[in-house]
């Protein structure tokens, strides 16, 4: 996939010089934003390789999780912040450590809950809007995982 | 009286190891990390090279000018062009803002801002190289339906509490 980008940017500076340095300077500055996210996500990861085993995982937020399972996806899902990518390596170690696919659509839909932005949404469309649309989007997360869940099921059976 | 004769040649890592099997857990956790990410480190940086090529490409004036009219069929536009588009979180909220200046109906703004952040084409090579084709697959058509979905009520339930 590398060589295809690196290949797109090349006819980008081919045909429009300024809008290839652009992209490369955009590029760069959300390279720069989520660095910090990167060493958080490797942190986490180390700290789960070290202390967590399949065992607590699968107790946590595998198939016997329950309401607990739910709650740490969708709060995780909230509070995690920077862009959905950096978080899939982690997110798929845990899946391979036996988290469940539901619980991790529901983290990954809950991810759209940006709390440092709610004001700005506020201001652009309103309370009502903002309260109604973040209800929705938790409920919709929730009705999403068990889908996947019931689908998982049928597909393994 | 017994004491225990230690070998000062024994290095010190090997010392420390006999000390503190954490020691041993962490580096070796720390290892395996750091082999994850380095082998998803490509792909990242083809998100992350993707995501700024689109950014200075796609404008906010293009997005406006996809728009129709009709309220469903500008529903699925915005579901489609969120989709596509990349950036900040809040700037799916300006554009949407500028967009229903433009008359662009509150269902497609919506859709729009929810698709802006649950769906990522750039992101979909990654995420089905770490996850399978059957979870990528699932998670982005329920994502595509549930935006609609979600957008429409969102849309019904603020009418009737205004």
């Amino acid at each position: 996939m590398l060589s295809v980008v690196g290949c797109m940017y090349l006819l980008t500076f081919y045909f429009n010089p300024q809008a290839g340095q652009d992209a490369l300077l955009a590029a760069f500055k959300i390279l720069k934003m989520i660095i910090p996210i990167l060493l958080v996500v490797f942190f986490l990861m180390a700290l789960l390789h070290t202390f967590i085993d399949s065992k607590s995982i699968s107790r946590h937020i595998g198939e016997q999780s329950g309401v607990r399972g739910w709650v740490i996806a969708l709060v995780g899902g909230i509070l995690s912040h920077g862009p959905a990518y950096v978080w899939y390596p982690m997110i798929s170690d845990l899946r391979k450590h036996g988290a469940r696919d539901g619980l991790l659509v529901a983290f990954f839909y809950t991810r759209s809950i940006k709390l440092p932005w709610l004001p700005l949404m506020v201001s652009y469309f309103g309370l009502a809007f903002t309260v109604v649309l973040t209800g929705l989007v938790i409920l919709s997360a929730w009705i999403q995982g068990m889908i996947v869940d019931k689908l998982t099921r049928v597909f393994e059976e | 009286m017994e004491c225990e004769l230690i070998d000062v040649h024994v290095p010190f890592e090997t010392l420390r190891h006999k000390m503190n099997p954490l020691y041993i857990r962490l580096k070796t956790a720390a290892k395996n990390t750091l082999g994850t990410l380095m082998m998803v480190m490509p792909m990242l940086l083809s998100v992350i090279a993707l995501a700024g090529l689109f950014e200075t490409l796609v404008t906010p004036e293009m997005i406006q000018s996809v728009f129709k009219g009709s309220p469903v069929e500008d529903t699925l536009i915005g579901t489609g062009i969120g989709a596509i588009s990349v950036g900040q979180p809040f700037l799916s909220y300006v554009i949407g803002g500028e967009l229903l200046d433009e008359g662009v109906s509150l269902y497609a703004v919506t859709a729009f801002i929810l698709s802006f952040v649950t769906l990522g084409v750039i992101q979909v090579p990654l995420e089905w190289s770490l996850f399978g084709t059957r979870f990528t697959l699932l998670r982005n058509s329920l994502s595509f339906i549930f935006a609609f979905l979600i957008s429409i009520a969102t849309v019904t339930i603020v009418g009737l509490l205004s």
